[in-house]
């Protein structure tokens, strides 16, 4: 029961801050929301029993991913008003009409097809069995993980320095 | 694993690291050099790539090196040479600094040879990521260029979103089955209902595989990017990345989806529809080469959709050869873009008046590759559209076959009002386009295949019967 109250808590706090990351008009506050995010999501992460993985979610991404976000902002120094949004009335219609179909789906998935129970594992969330994971039964996408950042190193680099168009 | 499996993506994966040296250390003089490196590494995997398959059991596990993917694995190096060359050709739009281009560019490549060995969605995740993410900033690259930033731009976000949806799919589908094997969602499908998340999850996974092809609705990146983005870019986006996702199609829908083909099939066949109808009505009042191209390959897409949605062995096999003859006519199109959009001022349908008097045998080669885009027989791309025309026929879909067959009547229109602006209109200035001699030596091959492939195809046909066994 407890663990339902929690489920709801985490995922309705993820949505309304997942929500604000898009709306909001200041880049400073979208970064302070995916944190909230970020914590939620590892917060689902503990309940899962994936203890290991709840832990680098914090270190990590809450720790270090977004505090590069907002040294970056901060460097950027962009105001408010300098991220003007075109308020185009195809846009919302589109995206909630999108949304709205994409919920419905769900919703019926949610209802009319129950999902099969977890399978439970012999030692869950322990960093043995993550790593037994990673490093044998899908060695090749945790390498393949690693070009992709590499091909994204070399492309920040590339579109970062240098002239932009006037 | 056995790394043998592996041994094309590892001399792909060897050469991103020589090139990413060969660019530190060489003198900013020298690094036109680059390019030729580049050629070499992709020869070395072009040799490795077609060294025979060895006969064993049924390949098991992540990744499988099996009858498809030893036949599309050279077509994807071959493809990435010609652009290459493309790159050579195009040189004076290009930036001074090319290393990082031919980094992405085999990362890319890494990517497509990736997708078409898969046998497990979190490789087909893998796969497509890394042959999309490099093609983001490829498209980009030309940066001070405004509509080439726009490109890249435009191309990220929508590519973002539909890489989302892949991945809800793919959530939704692991829910449903427990499993992200092929071989288990194959087993799951086979033995009991088709559950509703499971449905999701497969039309989420379709829509994200859609984007990668370019099928309606998921088309409308397109046309923009293929103006804005840098020619030889647009021709790696239209062979090499959507031969990945029709390979990538091609295995999830035949060794994963096979069990509910009476499912799937309708749904691909009301897109391939859709898909033929848009791009090549499109086409129709474009007057942007590259756009017109883009919107082509658009109905390209619908063909290769027909294919699947016939779902049988032999069409499977037309279209791996729509695939091969779409190949060496779109780069042989491509190649001659990119030598002559310097020459000529641009890549609008004006610039290429007249184009007859100037270059006789440029306007001859654009003149047989385009007309076997159009499906023009004796030449590649007519034996590649009938052959899935027939497929078609043969499972008893006529309606199907025939809105096919009305469609290449509608592109041979366009494809030849550009045509008749090489022919007919007066070119703006006599001067001839020079063209170097290693893509004039590429273009002459490509031109030999066309014609050749179309004239007698029984070799190439054998060699697909052979790789194609599902």
């Amino acid at each position: 029961m407890a663990e339902t109250v929690f489920f709801y808590i985490f995922t309705s706090l993820m949505l309304a801050a997942a929500i604000a990351v898009v709306r909001h008009r200041s880049p400073m506050y979208s970064v302070l929301s995916l944190l909230v995010v970020m914590f939620c999501l590892s917060g689902l992460f503990v309940m899962l029993g994936a203890y290991f993985l709840a832990a680098i979610q914090v270190l990590l991404y809450a720790g270090a991913v977004l505090v590069l976000f907002l040294y970056v902002l901060m460097l950027l120094n962009l105001s408010p008003d300098s991220l003007n949004r075109a308020n185009v009335f195809i846009q919302p219609v589109a995206g909630i009409t999108a949304a709205g179909l994409l919920f419905v789906a769900l919703c019926r998935v949610a209802t009319q097809s129950p999902l099969p129970p977890t399978p439970t594992v012999a030692q869950p969330g322990t960093i043995e069995a993550l790593g037994r994971l990673l490093f044998r039964d899908y060695l090749l996408p945790f390498e393949l993980t690693s070009f992709l950042i590499l091909a994204a190193i070399i492309g920040a680099v590339t579109l970062a320095k240098g002239k932009s168009p006037s | 694993m056995d790394l043998s499996l592996l041994r094309v993506e590892l001399c792909v994966a060897v050469w991103i690291f020589v090139l990413l040296a060969a660019d530190v250390f060489l003198a900013p003089a020298k690094k036109e050099g680059l390019s030729w490196l580049a050629l070499a590494g992709i020869g070395i995997a072009l040799v490795v790539s077609l060294q025979p398959l060895p006969i064993g059991p049924a390949p098991t596990g992540l990744f499988a090196l099996d009858g498809v993917s030893h036949y599309f694995k050279p077509l994807f190096l071959a493809t990435a040479a010609a652009v290459i060359l493309m790159t050579q050709a195009f040189r004076p739009q290009m930036p001074q600094h090319p290393g990082p281009f031919y980094v992405l560019l085999f990362t890319s490549v890494l990517g497509a040879l990736i997708l078409s060995s898969i046998q497990d969605l979190i490789l087909l995740f893998l796969g497509l990521e890394l042959l999309t993410f490099s093609l983001y900033i490829m498209a980009a690259y030309l940066k001070t260029d405004g509509r080439s930033v726009e490109a890249g731009m435009k191309y990220l976000i929508l590519g973002s979103v539909s890489s989302a949806l892949l991945v809800y799919g793919i959530a939704l589908l692991y829910g449903a089955v427990g499993d992200t094997s092929f071989a288990a969602i194959r087993a799951f499908l086979a033995s009991g209902e088709l559950t509703l998340a499971a449905q999701t999850g497969i039309l989420l996974v379709l829509a994200g595989l859609g984007f990668k092809l370019a099928a309606v609705p998921f088309q409308l990146w397109l046309p923009d990017v293929y103006e804005g983005a840098p020619a030889p870019v647009v021709a790696f986006l239209a062979v090499g990345s959507k031969m990945a996702g029709a390979v990538a199609l091609m295995r999830l829908l035949f060794l994963a989806l096979a069990p509910i083909q009476p499912w799937w099939s309708p749904i691909l066949a009301s897109l391939s529809v859709l898909t033929l109808l848009y791009g090549n009505l499109g086409a129709l009042g474009q007057r942007n080469l590259k756009r017109l191209l883009g919107y082509s390959s658009i109905g390209h897409a619908g063909y290769l959709l027909m294919g699947f949605a016939v779902g049988t062995l032999d069409s499977a096999r037309a279209v791996a050869f729509y695939l091969l003859a779409y190949l060496v006519s779109t780069l042989a199109v491509f190649l001659i873009v990119c030598a002559a959009t310097d020459e000529l001022g641009g890549d609008d349908l004006d610039h290429y008046a007249g184009l007859s008097r100037r270059s006789p045998g440029l306007a001859a080669a654009f003149f047989i590759a385009l007309l076997s885009l159009a499906g023009v027989p004796p030449l590649a791309g007519f034996v590649g559209k009938l052959l899935v025309l027939m497929s078609a026929v043969a499972a008893d879909r006529l309606w199907l076959a025939g809105i096919g067959a009305v469609n290449v009547a509608i592109s041979l229109y366009y494809y030849l009002m550009v045509v008749k602006r090489m022919y007919v209109d007066a070119p703006p200035s006599p001067s001839p386009v020079r063209v170097p001699a290693a893509s004039l030596l590429a273009l002459g091959a490509l031109i030999l295949l066309i014609l050749g492939i179309g004239i007698c195809q029984a070799p190439f046909l054998s060699r697909i019967n052979l790789a194609l066994i599902f």
